[in-house]
């Protein structure tokens, strides 16, 4: 099977960025360090797994795990119809990986959305702003320690008075 | 041409201005739909036969603010959105009205978070809030009758003084 090959290659030519392979309910896991995420992901795409279903991200601050933040890559290979997921772990402090827009497109976006949402940066991405929330946003809401019901930004918007109308009781 | 008693008893109608204005603004209101949500796909069905707001006078549905004197907020706002609505209602000519439709336009609705406005009234003025979610078609033409009562009450004077300010 080509999903276990390429794990066991995986493992072979990155010893020591491997942390840990794990399965649950039937999709296997790869737990990398981020210092060679692209190297890794590199493999997985010449091996057959060619195509990049998703990434995202999630902050570990509750959970547990190796690292406080964690980039997830989901690969699927049409060939073999296999899926796996590496997830590559950062530090608290100053989140930072390779882009991977140099082999996939579509991470674009996506890293874009990452960074929005949980401030995880992306090295030689060609455009890292924000793509959802507004250019003058402050801070990450997605991240565990942001307030649910937010800071300020919800409330701090111009009032707009009535112009010539004056105020009618309600009907 | 001169016209007999019976003539004018039977072809003229006498009223004031004001309450001429008002009957024909009440009867061709022209809404702005600013439908972000599930609102805009019910407010389509209100345009549809079975409850036609064109027996109104209200079909007349214009996607540019400087055409219409209806704004219908149907949907939740985000912070992002905030501006944009801000800038609609700016730019829509007086005298104007405001129908906030459903319970995320009014309130926010279910969605209390970091992103969504808790009330598009904290920021414009709203004439009729529409609860519900979304709103039955029924809720909206209820509304469009409670703008008619509105603007049935303007006062001409209102606009008058205004050039004075």
């Amino acid at each position: 099977m080509l999903l276990e090959k390429t794990i066991s290659d995986v493992k072979e030519s990155f010893p020591e960025a491997i942390l840990d392979v794990t399965e649950f309910a039937g999709e296997r896991s790869v737990h990398i360090k981020c210092d060679r995420i692209l190297d890794i992901l590199s493999f997985f795409k010449e091996a057959g797994f060619e195509f990049l279903a998703d990434l995202t991200a999630v902050d570990n601050l509750t959970l547990g795990g190796f690292e406080r933040f964690v980039v997830v890559y989901h690969l699927l290979s049409h060939e073999s119809v296999e899926r796996v997921t590496v997830k590559a772990y950062l530090p608290e402090e100053k989140p930072t990986l390779r882009s991977v827009e140099s082999l996939w497109k579509t991470a674009d976006w996506q890293e874009r959305e990452v960074y929005d949402l949980y401030g995880i940066t992306f090295e030689s991405h060609p455009n890292m702003t924000r793509i959802l929330n507004p250019d003058t946003f402050d801070g990450h809401p997605l991240r565990k320690d942001y307030p649910r019901r937010g800071r300020i930004e919800r409330s701090d918007f111009p009032q707009v008075k009535r112009g010539i109308r004056k105020e009618n009781e309600t009907p | 041409m001169p016209m007999s008693q019976d003539e004018i008893k039977s072809n003229v109608l006498t009223t004031t201005i004001e309450s001429a204005v008002n009957w024909g603004r009440k009867n061709s209101l022209w809404p702005m739909p600013f439908g972000t949500a599930c609102c805009g796909i019910e407010f389509m069905a209100v345009l549809a036969a079975r409850t036609d707001i064109s027996r109104f006078g209200a079909e007349a549905i214009r996607f540019s603010p400087r055409q219409s004197d209806l704004l219908i907020v149907a949907g939740r706002i985000s912070i992002k959105m905030m501006p944009v609505l801000i800038r609609i209602y700016e730019q829509m000519p007086e005298p104007k009205w405001v129908i906030s439709m459903g319970a995320c336009a009014s309130s926010g609705g279910v969605f209390d978070t970091y992103s969504v406005i808790q009330g598009v009234d904290q920021f414009i003025p709203v004439d009729v809030y529409i609860p519900g979610c979304p709103p039955r078609p029924e809720g909206i033409v209820e509304s469009l009758l409670k703008i008619q009562d509105l603007v049935d009450k303007e006062k001409l004077s209102d606009y008058a003084l205004s050039d004075t300010k």
